[in-house]
């Protein structure tokens, strides 16, 4: 099976792209799983975790002479080490993320499927959760790029959340938390209850980055006046009249939101990310992320 | 206060004020989450229909619109007191003149709007009747009191290539004028020499004048003559320059559109440049004079004239012999003069008649015959009454007044110093004028048309006057035979002048004929017209250029044949001189008013119109107040940055 049969978010070349990359872990500086990196400390597991092609250099003892004689082609074995990586994904999926143009849970989709290639790709353990309905829906959690299509197909599964309840979720989350590594946020946050998640989630030994995911829509509304504004996903609604500065007040608003959240994540050593729902996940990945130093 | 009842749209106040007090159902609007809106939105109560009235500045200039709305409807006015009789006959020239432009904007559109105004102070109840005025006049509106009908009226009057006569307008006025004592006649115009009729009218005359001093030129005169055997023409042109400084202006002339020949004129104010040009082609159908460049008046730079045919004409002089008379008329190069004594007359004519060439000029010397001839006819020293006129005496020594420069019969003929003994005292007949008259009016060489046949008449014995010595005689005899024996092709003169109808003989054979008219300026056109008992009455033309006249005929061979052509001119100097005249010469027209006349009529301005322009205003703001979070948006999308990453902490 091909990486392409594998992936039906992302194309073979778009893969191999993500495979320049590795999610950042600024708290872990030792122990890690080595993944593809050649190391002398490689193979000090007996956990077996994937394949990769013989390069010159690598330790002949590593060879699997078993696929050579079946494929005759050099492969090294590769090995887990106990202190490894894991790479938290939390995906929010309540109803006011099945909005916008993108949609955003779509897009929220897309970025942890890459995010999660990232860590299987890298070796890490990759455990990734859908919050929704006050509660944490994860996978078991995948190692190694056989394990693409695993996590591709979860992430493709559809929801029907209608509430987020997002700090109970994350707390039913952390709860059951195992493995320390990077920890990111999908979310809009739209829920009160946010920076209770934010905390619980800032106060695991990960690394807590927030993708913060907002709609084109959300960021710069093109609201009639006289309109009733119905919540997607409690159903509340709000009246608005021909008041000329609401838009620009809802701007204003919206950007003293993201400082706060911003300036609480950065105090508990976060990363956070403001991303709008049309913006191409290569830049996400290969610009912001990396600027943000959520990836290397 | 015009219409109180008005005050009833009042109640549209409290209205609007309601609307904004009912709650809307408003359009239900998806969005992800309220979480934002709700810190933003003041949440109003579901279920209440009514609510709270706040400020909204759209509320404000609805109510300020309803208000103004409602007091226009009510029709404001001030009282005044009109200068204006109740009944007014507005009088608005439109000659030629009134095309003069000052600046962007000739004379015409100043008049418009001073009779607009004149409208506005009319009295309560007054009416008005519109009269448009060329060279004739035409009611546009009669007696109304509808206002806007008038200003309508007046809106579409624009000026003509006519020359000015005030004299039907003022028939006109005098007969409105005359059902009401309280009438006043109102004349816009630019005074500039419109001619004006003998008799004033029975009500005070006011004169809106309008029109400043502007520089014009004009041709004044254009002819052209072929010369016997030639390969050329002469043409002649007079450029006239009333205005108050000398002005250099190039003359072109064109043959059948070809320029041939151009030169530079310098014209001292007040006078008028005359050439000779001898280098037009003989073979050329037409020649147009052109003042090239621009003036205040545009219509009097363009002349046209027909090339006349060469054909010669049968004259048959009849008389006791006058070698002065022969001698003139032998040299003209057109006439083939034949010479008979009284009693042959009626023979050498029926001999002719049946030889089937008919003489086209006679000259009856000292005798008038007793019937007229039915052709042209110069009659000298009548002896009795004819068509010309009644012979009443004799005048002796009588002086020749100065006669008028712009007559084209007196062209290069100076009678300054001509002397005549004795002549016949003429009363003419209706449509007989003097060319050369005696101080005192009585005509002494006069030209006229006798059933549309021209006739002249010189009102003395030769043998009594020292003209027939002088060069003025000969140039004299050939301006009247051009006159009597139209040059042009066929039936029409070489030129007529604007506005001008032309009556001529045509064909008995023919029933109707096609008149093409081509003007100077945009498209030609043809009319199709009748012709009664032998004769064709065309009506005036409107614009300068040329016309002919065409066969219609069931007979191919006879049908579509060009039996007539003429060019068509301003050659009007009271027009080209587009200085204003004096306005006095027709207010003196009108009677003074008497102390004791009728009282002064109560009139009104209403003051509607500036509260519809305001409630305009206010809808526009009204418009720019309900889009403006529109047009942000729109401002916002358009100096929108990419929105991949919005929020603080990019």
């Amino acid at each position: 099976m091909t990486a392409t049969e594998r992936a039906p978010f992302f194309d073979e070349a778009f893969l191999r792209r993500l495979e320049q990359l590795e999610l950042a872990s600024r708290r872990l500086t030792a122990g890690r799983m080595k993944g593809e990196r050649r190391s002398v400390r490689r193979g000090q597991s007996v956990e077996f975790a994937d394949y990769r092609t013989y390069t010159s250099g690598d330790d002949l003892r590593q060879l699997d002479w078993n696929a050579y004689a079946r494929l005759e082609r050099l492969f090294v074995k590769l090995f887990v080490e106990e202190e490894d990586v894991t790479v938290h994904l939390l995906v929010d999926a309540s109803r006011s993320m099945d909005f916008g143009t993108p949609n955003k849970l779509e897009a929220a989709r897309r970025a942890a499927a890459a995010l999660g290639y990232l860590g299987l790709a890298s070796m890490d353990r990759v455990s990734v959760a859908f919050l929704g309905d006050g509660t944490a829906t994860p996978m078991r959690p995948l190692r190694g790029k056989r394990r693409t299509h695993e996590l591709f197909t979860f992430l493709s599964q559809p929801r029907d959340d209608r509430l987020t309840g997002l700090a109970a979720a994350a707390r039913a989350y952390v709860s059951r938390m195992r493995g320390s590594g990077p920890l990111v946020l999908i979310s809009d946050l739209m829920d009160p209850g946010y920076l209770d998640a934010l905390r619980d989630l800032a106060g695991t030994r990960s690394q807590l980055s927030v993708l913060h995911l907002l709609a084109p829509d959300e960021l710069d509304p093109d609201i009639a006046p006289d309109a009733r504004l119905v919540d997607r996903e409690t159903g509340h609604s709000v009246e608005v009249s021909g008041d000329d500065d609401l838009v620009d007040r809802y701007r204003a608003r919206l950007a003293e939101w993201q400082a706060e959240i911003a300036a609480f994540v950065s105090r508990r050593g976060g990363a956070y990310v403001p991303v709008a729902s049309d913006l191409d996940l290569a830049d996400l990945l290969f610009d912001v992320l990396r600027r943000r130093r959520v990836v290397e | 206060m015009i219409a109180p009842l008005a005050l009833i749209g009042l109640i549209s106040l409290p209205i609007i004020v309601a609307f904004y007090m009912l709650r809307l159902r408003r359009r239900d609007v998806p969005v992800g989450s309220t979480f934002l809106w709700q810190q933003l939105v003041r949440d109003v109560e579901a279920n209440a229909p009514w609510q709270r009235l706040r400020f909204s500045w759209l509320l404000l200039v609805q109510l300020l619109i309803a208000a103004i709305v409602v007091a226009a409807a009510m029709r404001p006015f001030t009282a005044s007191v009109s200068d204006l009789a109740a009944n007014v006959v507005l009088i608005v020239d439109s000659s030629a003149s009134m095309a003069t432009l000052t600046g962007d904007e000739d004379r015409m559109a100043d008049a418009r709007a001073r009779a607009r105004d004149v409208v506005e102070r009319l009295p309560e109840g007054g009416r008005v009747t519109v009269v448009s005025a060329a060279d004739s006049a035409s009611v546009l509106v009669s007696e109304t009191d509808d206002r806007d009908a008038a200003v309508e009226a007046i809106d579409g009057i624009e000026a003509t290539q006519l020359p000015g006569d005030l004299t039907d307008a003022f028939a006109l006025a005098s007969a409105l004028a005359a059902r009401d004592s309280d009438s006043t006649i109102v004349v816009v115009t630019d005074a500039s020499g419109d001619e004006l009729p003998d008799v004033g009218v029975e009500a005070p005359v006011l004169v809106e004048l309008v029109g400043q001093t502007d520089a014009n030129q004009a041709i004044a005169a254009l002819s052209v003559v072929r010369r016997a055997g030639g390969a050329q023409l002469d043409l002649f042109a007079a450029v006239a320059n009333p205005s108050a400084a000398e002005a250099t202006r190039r003359l072109e002339v064109y043959a059948d559109d070809t320029l041939v020949d151009a030169r530079e004129l310098t014209i001292p104010a007040g006078q008028r440049s005359e050439v000779l040009i001898g280098t037009v082609p003989a073979v050329s159908g037409f020649v147009e004079a052109r003042l090239a460049g621009t003036d205040a008046l545009a219509s009097d730079d363009r002349a046209f004239t027909i090339v006349p045919a060469e054909q010669t004409v049968r004259a048959l002089l009849v008389g006791p012999g006058n070698p002065y008379l022969e001698n003139a008329l032998a040299l003209l190069p057109r006439i083939e003069l034949f010479a008979v004594g009284e009693r042959g007359y009626a023979d050498a004519v029926e001999e002719a008649d049946e030889a089937d060439a008919p003489y086209g000029l006679l000259v009856f010397d000292g005798v008038v015959p007793t019937e007229p001839p039915g052709v042209a006819t110069l009659y000298v020293d009548p002896p009795e009454d004819g068509p010309y006129g009644a012979v009443s005496g004799r005048i002796d020594r009588p002086v020749i007044d100065r006669p008028d420069p712009d007559e084209p019969l007196l062209r290069f003929v100076d009678l300054s110093t001509v002397h005549v003994g004795r002549a016949r005292d003429i009363e003419p007949a209706e449509g007989v004028r003097g060319i050369v008259s005696t101080p005192r009016g009585a005509p002494l060489i006069g030209v006229g048309d006798d059933g549309g046949d021209r006739l002249a008449f010189i009102g003395f014995d030769l043998a009594e006057s020292d003209l027939s010595l002088q060069v003025a005689f000969p140039l004299l005899m050939s301006n009247l035979v051009d006159y009597l024996v139209a040059g042009g092709e066929g039936i029409l003169p070489l030129s007529a002048k604007l506005g001008q109808p032309l009556s001529v003989r045509v064909d008995e054979r023919f029933e109707r004929v096609r008149v093409t008219v081509r003007p100077a300026e945009g498209d030609g056109f043809d009319l199709e017209l009748p012709v009664t008992d032998g004769r064709l009455t065309i009506p005036g033309a409107d614009d300068i250029g040329m016309l002919s006249v065409s066969t219609l005929s069931e007979d191919p061979e006879l049908d579509a044949l060009e039996i007539g052509r003429a060019a068509v001119n301003l050659f009007a100097p009271d027009e080209s001189d587009v200085t204003p005249g004096d306005p006095q010469r027709i207010v003196d027209m009108g009677r003074v008013p008497a102390d004791d006349g009728p009282p002064p009529q109560p009139a009104r301005t209403e003051w509607w119109w500036p509260l519809v322009l305001a409630a305009l205003a206010l809808l526009a703001v009204e418009w720019l107040l309900f889009h403006r979070p529109s047009r942000q948006r729109l401002a916002r999308a358009v100096g929108r940055r990419p929105r991949a990453l919005a929020g603080p902490a990019r």
